[in-house]
């Protein structure tokens, strides 16, 4: 199974400059961010979906699909506990089901998956060194712009490591599955360790091996694949300004809230 | 013995000298090198050899000034790169100069596609993009990997990641390059093809600096160092250096298995090849010349070398059938059995099933078609935790298992889970570490001791459960002669003691020398399950899978015998004699 998600196609997508790739993740992230309402989470949702569907990465969004739908229940159940606002269908001590209640809960599930969804399309089209320069061009220092783009690369890699430490505890007749949250939690400090230790010899090890490639021998190092701004990447510019701006009106008016102000 | 005592003239005209290197880390109290001095001809392929913390990494990266510019610590000497001294360049500048390419493949590799991986150092240095083009095309073919530009390179095999590693150096066309043992973590086919570029860039003139465990491995440099203790305890070419047994004992080095048998048949001298040490024996020996045509000893010793099924297995695999989740067929109808003190090697390339036959067999995970059983009961229905006190499973990298602060919390951590009483815990885990000599680290961090001791903190941890079978996946990489030699023993004498052993292993010799049984995958597929003087006759599927048979039993090949050590060998000749 492939740890990364990028997919090499070649849709419009895929051929943006990555300074737009790296906008349009912040746009994204921008218009979720003002508005709770799910009805007013529907057109981005869809965007994003017919974007997914034109890149190719729908199969990245397969792949994650547990991820969503965990993200969109916990998320409204949980709500359930902490938002008493509205007529009850259901009142008990510790629940409060109302029409307000779940339709709150369910945007902030909405909302919780467009942050994720934005990010899985970010990573399917756009490989690490067009972040890395997409950073760079935004002012972002070279340094640091791969050290955050390399961490992306990283996290499978960790999380593959934590499976196979999880395996070995097991192995052990070490438990995680028994006890309640809190004490399963506790038991995962187990896992915790020992990808903290395995990561700090990698990132060593990295670092190392980054040094001995020239890395930090200048502040703008050359590229081998030219990155040319073309029509469509302004084209692509103007559209991201207008989502971000129609977000920022619909927050504005007040539609983007739960109850229209 | 420091032979570092170059003339003049042969210093200004070295590829690279280093002059007196001595050199302490920030938080240890004794240097790791001491007053080591070289100088390397152009063209030059020097080996560097030595025990775990013999100053070899170290002594690499004060070749590229990551000592001390990365490390920190006190440095003092000089690396001079002909006659320019590196000492006032940051490691990053001396990246031009002395190319590294490291063992660990996975960390040195930054980029999503081949023709990226290359092109990354060149951008660093700020390359015009014209010239990085030009220079990408030779770097590939260098290594053998063009028409691969835009393969991801986490796609890529072992040894294919490891020569994207030496050609993203190549594109620098640095005056050195140093490889710091490239071939540990890989496979017998990824090693073959680094060996096989290293012998390509030789031939082009490249200076270069192999570090390697392997004594076989450098047996054609022009010269090998060998480090002891930080210091340079020989300096000199192989046929000097490799047929000295006393300095590669002293030095923890395994001496190549050619000349050891040459050593033992009174002959003495230097082979780096069969056909070599073949003729250095029949000209010392001539009568064994005509003894060729006993070809009937090796079918003999293979066929007295049928390992019988057991009537009570301890581990019955029938019609195995598994796949990963959008994967290909990992495990294809696999039928085996491992019976009470049985000791199964398991070999194949990276990719052809071991390892997830082991965890077929430990409960990691479940089989898509077939069953297995364990003691006559269906794994399937088992939680891993319910059988880890008969089976137990060591990983190829002890750091997955490790997580306690002490090496005693360490070892008792598995019978803690099973709510031993205190006093059953304390005996079976001070036995434990008495077994695997470890009694006087009990009360120390695991994390800072050597590999090798690791390896056995993880042996401990899963022996106090006293389980019945043990696997071990790749029990021996990484460590040296001496950590390989001491984990072998300690596992052939849980196997005298009853235990079962299943050995995951690319390494012949172990196969050779430890094992009573073979078990050869490829792609999923079980190709061949039986003795281990059977397996190795069985010349032409060893080829097919890319298997390299030992040395000593291609020499005995050659006169008709089979043999799977040295000693082995020189008994069967002398009683021709």
């Amino acid at each position: 199974m492939a740890i990364y998600l990028y997919l090499d196609n070649r849709s419009f997508v895929h051929r943006l400059h990555p300074t737009v790739k790296v906008a349009a993740l912040f746009v994204m992230f921008w218009s979720v961010y003002w508005v709770d309402n799910p009805i007013a989470l529907v057109p981005i949702g869809l965007l994003m979906l017919w974007l997914a569907r034109i890149t190719g990465s729908w199969r990245n969004f397969y792949r994650y699909r547990w991820y969503f739908a965990i993200l969109v229940a916990t998320t409204t159940l949980m709500w359930m506990f902490f938002y008493r606002q509205g007529a009850p269908l259901i009142d008990t001590r510790f629940i409060h089901i109302s029409r307000a209640s779940l339709t709150y809960g369910f945007g902030r599930g909405i909302k919780l998956a467009e942050l994720l969804g934005a990010s899985v399309l970010f990573l399917s089209t756009t490989r690490v060194e067009e972040f890395t320069v997409g950073l760079s061009k935004l002012g972002v220092s070279y340094r640091v712009g791969f050290a955050i783009s390399l961490a992306f690369r990283l996290v499978p890699l960790f999380m593959d490591s934590a499976f196979t430490i999880v395996d070995a505890q097991k192995l052990r007749g070490y438990d995680f599955e028994s006890g309640g949250f809190a004490e399963r939690m506790r038991k995962y400090v187990k896992v915790v360790i020992p990808v903290f230790m395995g990561a700090l010899r990698r990132a060593n090890n990295m670092a190392m091996a980054l040094e001995a490639r020239g890395f930090g021998l200048r502040n703008n190092p050359t590229t081998l694949i030219e990155y040319p701004v073309t029509a469509r990447d302004i084209a692509a510019a103007a559209a991201l300004f207008a989502l971000a701006a129609g977000y920022f009106m619909i927050y504005y008016t007040g539609y983007g809230a739960i109850s229209p102000r | 013995m420091n032979t570092g005592l170059q003339t003049a003239s042969a210093v200004e005209d070295a590829a690279l000298s280093a002059a007196d290197l001595t050199y302490t880390y920030h938080d240890a109290t004794t240097p790791a090198l001491r007053g080591v001095s070289f100088a390397q001809a152009r063209g030059e392929m020097v080996g560097i050899m030595g025990a775990s913390g013999a100053g070899k990494s170290t002594l690499a990266k004060c070749l590229n000034r990551l000592i001390p510019e990365f490390e920190g610590g006190q440095f003092h000497g000089i690396v001079r790169i002909g006659r320019r001294s590196l000492e006032h360049l940051r490691a990053c500048e001396a990246a031009a100069e002395v190319g590294m390419v490291f063992q660990d493949f996975e960390a040195q590799l930054f980029s999503t596609s081949v023709q990226l991986e290359v092109a990354f150092a060149m951008e660093q240095v700020g390359m015009e993009r014209a010239e990085m083009v030009r220079r990408l095309g030779p770097a590939l073919e260098a290594v053998g990997l063009a028409g691969f530009e835009h393969r991801d390179p986490t796609s890529l095999s072992g040894g294919e990641k490891q020569r994207l590693a030496i050609a993203s150096v190549l594109a620098l066309r640095p005056s050195i390059i140093v490889l710091d043992e490239p071939t540990t973590d890989l496979d017998p086919e990824g090693k073959a093809e680094v060996f096989a570029l290293i012998g390509r860039l030789r031939e082009q003139g490249l200076s270069l600096i192999v570090i390697e465990h392997e004594s076989e491995e450098l047996l054609r440099a022009d010269r090998i160092i060998i480090l002891r203790g930080g210091e340079v305890a020989a300096d000199g070419p192989p046929a000097r250096v490799m047929t000295d047994f006393e300095l590669l004992e002293r030095c923890d080095i395994r001496p190549p298995s050619l000349n050891r048998v040459l050593h033992l048949m009174g002959i003495g001298g230097h082979a780096d090849s069969v056909d070599k040490a073949y003729d250095a024996i029949v000209r010392a020996y001539p009568s064994l010349r005509d003894t060729q045509a006993r070809g009937d000893e090796v079918a003999s010793a293979a066929a007295s070398d049928k390992t019988g099924a057991s009537e009570h297995p301890m581990v019955e695999i029938a019609g195995l059938s598994f796949s990963y989740p959008g994967g290909a067929r990992a495990l294809d109808n696999i039928d085996l059995t491992i019976g009470p003190g049985d000791f199964l090697a398991i070999v194949g390339q990276n990719g052809s099933g071991k390892t997830t036959l082991a965890k077929q067999i430990v409960g990691l995970l479940r089989p898509d078609e077939g069953r297995v059983m364990l003691e006559g009961r269906d794994r399937a229905i088992l939680r891993p935790a319910e059988t880890a006190r008969e089976v137990a499973y060591v990983f190829q990298n002890p750091d997955h298992q490790i997580s306690a602060a002490t090496v005693w919390d360490e070892v008792t951590f598995g019978p803690r889970n099973f709510g031993m009483q205190e006093d059953e815990i304390e005996r079976r885990c001070t036995e434990v570490l008495e077994a695997v000599g470890l009694t006087d680290v009990r009360d120390s961090d695991p994390f800072l001791l050597s590999k090798g001791e690791r390896q056995r903190v993880a042996v401990a941890s899963v022996l106090a459960l006293r389980p019945r079978l043990l696997i071990l996946d790749e029990p021996t990489t990484g460590l040296d002669h001496r950590e390989q030699r001491r984990m072998m023993a300690l596992v052939r004498q849980l196997n005298r003691d009853g235990i079962a052993i299943v050995m995951i292993t690319h390494a012949p010799w172990l196969v050779a020398e430890y094992a009573r049984r073979v078990v050869l995958m490829r792609k999923g597929r079980k190709l061949f399950d039986g003795g281990v003087a059977e397996f190795f006759a069985q010349h032409d599927l060893l080829s097919r899978s890319s298997f390299r048979v030992p040395e000593v039993t291609q020499l005995g090949r050659r006169f008709g015998t089979m043999a799977l050590t040295a000693e082995d060998l020189v008994a069967r000749l002398k009683e021709r004699l």
